[in-house]
């Protein structure tokens, strides 16, 4: 029984993830499309700098957060930026990326530091949110997302730091996590031995698991900001 | 709450479901960087009198009535069903907000809080528990705009009496002509409020200027706007318009109402008509030398509050201050300033309501600001802010006097 749950979510599941991820976000950013405009304009004032970099700029560098709470902008950074390399680390779980490799390193850049500081942040942005005012505007979904991300980067982050520098060793090489991600995105999902058969297969799949969980309520909870920020901050730049 | 007014009242919320309302609701990560930028939790810290407090009300709500996730799991995100309970946090929301938007500027994600908050004003509408002062004012001025003929003569009579205190200000020997109205073609249709100070100072400014203006039958301010019903609001504004297009005029010039110029210039949509603030014109004139002031008379400290809805919201910041530093020799700013500046506390109409404690203790901000900068002189250009900066000067005993500006250049106008 617990084959066809290990493989569920390492298969079929990851798909439907995939799915209500893409689609979801698409059905959000239609709803808004086909809302009805407003005659009004809600921008605030100074406007110095052209839109696009303006809105570039409140976007990427979080100038607000800076301005209000430098400890939170230092976190907000720090995690933003390491989840972008965490992106391009499991790209390279996909396939070799010449472009990527142009500094030579192993498969995720950062030695396995990026994971933690990622872990680090997340638990910061936790920790923050059970002391008051913060607890007492947070709701559920504020803390469950939290606790979904750090599950699924605890057990992504011990495997990369367990097969980096651990003494017993984490036997899965890149070579089959290569096969495994590129055979999903041709169609023709292949769980190679090397994984299935792995005494850490467990671990793989929790990190999966979660991971999937996360990515189903990306598009139906706050981390539509991803998308909306730009909308937004192109509002207020009218 | 019966079920017809539940169903009411959501199709209240789906009307104003429009393009921003939808990414602003969805997108707020409560991080509570907003928290203390209002200023009236920074006056009564009741988590209830923050941003995200407020917004979250409206939320929960939403949530509730127009997700799935309301419906199946409303812990999630403690989605909230239509109730007179919540129908009373709604009133603590939208009528404790002064719509300043000092908390979008704080915003990671320039989320417009007031914005989220015209659910909330459109719900209190319906369940008719709006504040009875708003809701009969914007009444009146509906009214008046639909039976104009009506109050014509005596506003006539009103403003022949008004003139003869221009031709004091302005030391001449008729008063015959100088606040015109009804004149087509005019290069500027002024539309002032119902104190006189809103229509004497700009008609000796226009009148010195040489201007060829004329007074607009109707009020600037706009109680549908307070009131947060669009409908009403459109109402107001275009009685104005109406009027600007009738009269064939090149601009409007909006009194020193900051709600109401934002209103004019960026909520109506395009006009075939320039929109200005009177302060506006008043530095166009310094500029083209049509008025001359006493350069450097005021001898008294004098800062300046800009008011949320002329600075902010609606880019205004330099003019005022260049007729400010003109005219005085001892100029201080405020800090934080300009889009930074504190809210008074007066704005969204709750200068109308009966709530005089909860406004000198949500003006603390203000009130230390302005101590900060030891001015004897509290300039502004918006007459809620006047208002509301008169009653912080009472609540806190503060040694100042409050000023508009058309008053400080009318003073010191070289006639």
């Amino acid at each position: 029984m617990w084959d066809s749950i290990y493989y569920f979510i390492m298969v079929p599941m990851v798909y439907l993830a995939f799915a209500i991820l893409i689609l979801g976000v698409l059905f959000k950013l239609l709803v808004i499309f086909f809302s009805p405009r407003i005659k009004a304009t809600l921008g605030v004032f100074p406007q110095k700098l052209p839109r696009p970099i303006g809105v570039l700029k409140d976007s990427f560098l979080v100038p607000a957060a800076f301005r209000e709470d430098k400890l939170l902008w230092f976190f907000i950074i720090l995690f933003h930026v390491s989840f972008l390399l965490l992106f391009i680390g499991h790209l390279e779980l996909i396939r070799e990326f010449s472009v990527i490799q142009i500094i030579p390193h192993r498969v995720f850049l950062g030695g396995g530091w990026i994971g933690i500081i990622l872990i680090v942040s997340t638990l910061y942005f936790l920790f923050r949110r059970f002391r008051p005012p913060y607890s007492g505007i947070s709701v559920p979904e504020d803390y469950i997302l939290l606790i979904l991300l750090f599950l699924t980067m605890i057990f992504g982050s011990h495997m990369n730091l367990a097969s980096l520098y651990g003494t017993a060793g984490f036997d899965i090489p890149v070579s089959d996590y290569r096969t495994y991600l590129s055979s999903l995105i041709a169609f023709n999902p292949l769980l190679p031995e090397g994984i299935t058969g792995s005494p850490h297969y467990v671990l793989v799949v929790l990190h999966i698991f979660f991971a999937n969980l996360f990515l189903m309520l990306f598009p139906f909870s706050k981390m539509i900001h991803s998308a909306f920020t730009f909308i937004a901050h192109n509002t207020k730049r009218k | 709450m019966e079920k017809e007014k539940i169903t009411e009242l959501k199709k209240l919320i789906r009307s104003r479901l429009n393009r921003p309302m939808r990414y602003y609701l969805d997108l707020c990560t409560r991080c509570g960087l907003c928290y203390d930028t209002c200023h009236v939790y920074n006056g009564i810290p009741k988590r209830e009198y923050s941003p995200v407090g407020r917004a979250e009300v409206v939320r929960r709500i939403v949530k509730k009535h127009f997700r799935p996730s309301g419906y199946f799991l409303p812990y999630w995100g403690d989605a909230t069903a239509l109730d007179d309970t919540i129908m009373d946090a709604v009133y603590e929301a939208a009528f404790s907000c002064t719509g300043c938007r000092r908390c979008m500027v704080y915003c990671p994600f320039g989320i417009d809080m007031p914005h989220i908050l015209s659910i909330a004003k459109l719900l209190l509408i319906g369940n008719e528990t709006a504040p009875e002062e708003l809701v009969m004012l914007a009444e009146a001025a509906v009214e008046k705009g639909k039976s104009i003929d009506l109050f014509k003569d005596g506003f006539r009579e009103v403003i022949v009496d008004l003139e003869k205190e221009v031709q004091k200000k302005l030391n001449l020997d008729h008063s015959e002509g100088l606040i015109p109205m009804d004149k087509r073609d005019a290069d500027i249709l002024y539309v002032g409020l119902s104190g006189a100070h809103s229509i004497v100072h700009p008609a000796v400014i226009f009148n010195a200027a040489k201007a060829n203006w004329t007074l607009s039958f109707f009020e600037a301010v706009n109680f549908g706007a307070f009131l947060g019903d669009p409908e009403k609001m459109e109402f107001i504004a275009n009685r104005a318009i109406k009027e600007a297009i009738e009269l064939n005029v090149k601009e409007v010039v909006i009194v020193e109402c900051g709600t109401a110029y934002r209103i004019m210039r960026f909520m109506m949509g395009k006009q075939p008509f320039r929109v200005s603030s009177i302060v506006e014109v008043i530095d166009r004139y310094i500029s083209e030398g049509r008025i001359r002031l006493r350069e450097k008379a005021i001898q008294e400290a004098v800062t300046y509050h800009d008011p949320c809805q002329l600075g902010r919201n609606a880019g205004i910041y330099d003019q005022p201050r260049g007729i400010l530093k003109l005219l005085c020799s001892d100029y201080r700013e405020m800090s934080p300033t300009r889009e930074y500046n504190w809210c008074c506390g007066g704005g969204g109409g709750l200068v109308a309501l009966d709530n005089e404690d909860f406004r000198i203790r949500s003006g603390k901000p203000k009130r230390d600001q302005i101590v900060a900068t030891g001015a004897r002189i509290v300039a502004s250009a918006c007459e809620n802010c006047i208002m509301q900066l008169g009653t912080i000067q009472s609540g806190y005993g503060l040694d100042i006097e409050v000023k508009f500006i058309t008053e400080l250049v009318t003073e010191n106008m070289i006639i």
